[in-house]
């Protein structure tokens, strides 16, 4: 893990680069273009993310299909016996999405501009 | 197996009853972010406002219009800023993670019924934990940004009084199963049908909600497949029960996300495939280290410890979820070897990690060619990948979409430093020239 300069989150981040950009008559604007680093510290997040998976320490396997729970909950007399996307799994882990357009119409129709 | 995690956890929780309740409608920061306590059920969903604008402390800057993805947080008459509808926010709280005044506010907490949960010796209460929390909540605690914690998650969990550890991971594995499967269906029969080409992932509630709203002629597009934690709630309350013998009418499903939008999922009326409320809670990283500083739980020295492994343990490629490509790797860890019959050698596959905005990649699988896929995170991208899918120029097999720029780790719900926003009377000053500059008189 990187220390030092970059140990920082997002906001302090965005105060440091606001306040050290100069008198901010714009303060806050000046943050817009600090989005590029703010994005870095993310990375950091990120690396560890990539770090874990990585670690056998951490994971001792990568891969979901042999994840001893779950070829125990697919199994022949599992709870899933069928296997990925047979009848019970549609029940209880697939679903429906619904039309929401009509909201969206509707604030228009309102006067309201949105950016989509 | 039952038997050892249920004397496992009873041993290690701490007592709660000293623990002070906040009462609905008290407003509480919880790391540097204000949010009311606040407990919505299912028929509040309607015109619920997850974020809202506190325009006593917004400076009018703009910043959070600027990362909408929407364009739903828009100018007042006064200058400050305002959510316009529910309808047309996402609930990602880009705009609260980006504001320099923490005027961006949450409006929904489940803290103090979790808290009330957790002190009722008759309720079962189990985690749903999201891989990002693992890597963000140590930062409330002074550890070093990007620290991962996730063995300390699950003791502190364990500590706060929860029955059962359950982990999002383990349904992050289950999901690419399903998922994965769904994807070569898809494939096999050709796109053909109510289950065409591309197919985009679903487990991110903030673009499901935008596809719903703005491109609903997609809908066939998405997976069907629930988010790892809407599978998570059902399986604890079937699945679950029946490993542990447990009442599922008893058991309570605590969300534990990186996210607002979450909130927003969790109270989605369909989710109620187990005969009762899939999710009964959602709080984020945020509140979590709220209730661990209110518990006064040492977080930095505990141990590391596992979940309870039947609905928890996990493999790295459900880590993976908690960034922007994860998803769409774990799937290509497990396509490759469906299709090919091989084995992945080496299952980091770099290329998809890389790339901002869109990242468009062809994967050679042995035995069918190239697999074209695209990764995208932030939604006025993924709204260009949309339009190339409503034209009908799209070749492309599997699309990832986070809305947070990054992913999960990125997400609304997760820590931000706001020290220096506090301890600044310097910055107070400046706020306050700004304001003069930014706000509008009203007349
Ligand atoms: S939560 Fe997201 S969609 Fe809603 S106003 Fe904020 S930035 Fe816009
Ligand atoms: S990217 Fe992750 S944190 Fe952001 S809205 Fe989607 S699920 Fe929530």
């Amino acid at each position: 893990m990187k220390k030092g300069r970059w140990d920082l989150s997002r906001r302090s981040f965005i105060k440091v680069a606001g306040l050290s950009c100069g008198y901010a008559l714009v303060g806050a604007r000046m943050a817009r273009e600090s989005v590029a680093a703010v994005l870095d510290l993310v990375g950091l997040r990120q690396q560890s993310v990539y770090g874990a998976d990585a670690n056998p320490k951490i994971y001792a396997l990568r891969k979901s299909q042999e994840n001893p729970m779950v070829k125990k909950l697919y199994a022949k007399d599992g709870f899933l016996a069928e296997g990925p996307c047979g009848h019970h799994s549609h029940t209880l882990l697939h679903t429906h999405y619904k039309d929401k357009s009509m909201f969206i119409k509707a604030l228009k129709k309102k006067g309201i501009e949105l950016a989509m | 197996m039952s038997e050892a995690i249920k004397k496992k956890s009873a041993i290690q929780s701490m007592d709660l009853s000293g623990v002070q309740v906040d009462a609905s409608g008290a407003v509480r920061k919880m790391e540097g972010v204000k949010n009311t306590i606040f407990a919505p059920g299912v028929n509040d969903l309607g015109n619920l406002y997850f974020l809202e604008v506190d325009h006593t402390l917004c400076q009018g800057c703009g910043e959070c219009a600027h990362h909408c993805p929407t364009g739903a947080i828009q100018e007042t008459e006064d200058g400050t800023r305002s959510i316009v509808d529910p309808a047309a926010c996402m609930n990602c709280g880009q705009c609260l993670t980006h504001c320099p005044y923490g005027a961006v506010t949450e409006r929904v907490s489940y803290v103090s019924e979790v808290f009330e949960k957790l002190k009722d010796p008759d309720t079962v209460v189990v985690t749903m934990t999201a891989p990002a929390v693992r890597y963000a909540l140590g930062e409330c605690f002074g550890m070093p940004m990007g620290t991962y914690v996730g063995g300390k998650v699950h003791s502190v969990l364990r500590r706060l009084g929860f029955d059962y550890i359950w982990d999002n991971e383990w349904t992050a594995d289950v999901t690419i199963m399903e998922e994965g499967t769904e994807l070569l269906e898809r494939v096999t029969q050709g796109g053909k049908g109510d289950k065409p080409l591309p197919q985009f992932t679903s487990c991110c509630p903030g673009w499901i909600k935008f596809c719903e709203s703005f491109y609903p002629d997609l809908i066939p597009h998405l997976s069907t497949c629930r988010s790892p934690v809407a599978m998570l709630g059902p399986l604890a309350k079937t699945y679950g029960a029946e490993q542990t013998g447990k009442d599922p009418k008893k058991i309570y499903t605590v969300s534990i996300m990186p996210c607002i939008a979450k909130k927003y999922e969790g109270l989605r009326p369909e989710m109620n495939a187990s005969g009762q409320r899939d999710i009964d809670a959602t709080i984020n990283t945020r509140e979590l280290a709220y209730m661990i500083k209110k518990a006064g739980i040492p977080f930095t020295s505990l141990p590391d410890e596992e979940p309870d492994p039947i609905l928890g343990m996990s493999t790295g490629a459900a880590t993976l979820f908690g960034t922007s490509g994860g998803v769409m790797e774990a799937a290509l860890r497990f396509a490759y070897e469906a299709i090919s019959g091989k084995t992945l050698v080496d299952p980091s596959i770099k290329a998809v990690r890389t790339g901002k905005g869109i990242n468009k990649v062809e994967v050679e699988v042995p035995g069918f060619g190239p697999v074209r896929i695209a990764v995208v995170s932030g939604l006025q991208n993924a709204a260009k990948l949309c339009e190339e899918v409503r034209a009908g120029t799209s070749n492309l097999h599997f699309i990832e979409v986070m809305t947070c720029p990054g992913g999960c780790v990125n997400g609304g719900g997760q820590p931000m430093d706001d020290s220096i926003l506090e301890a600044s009377l310097f910055k107070k000053m400046m706020a306050r020239v700004n304001k003069r500059f930014t706000l509008r008189k009203v007349a």
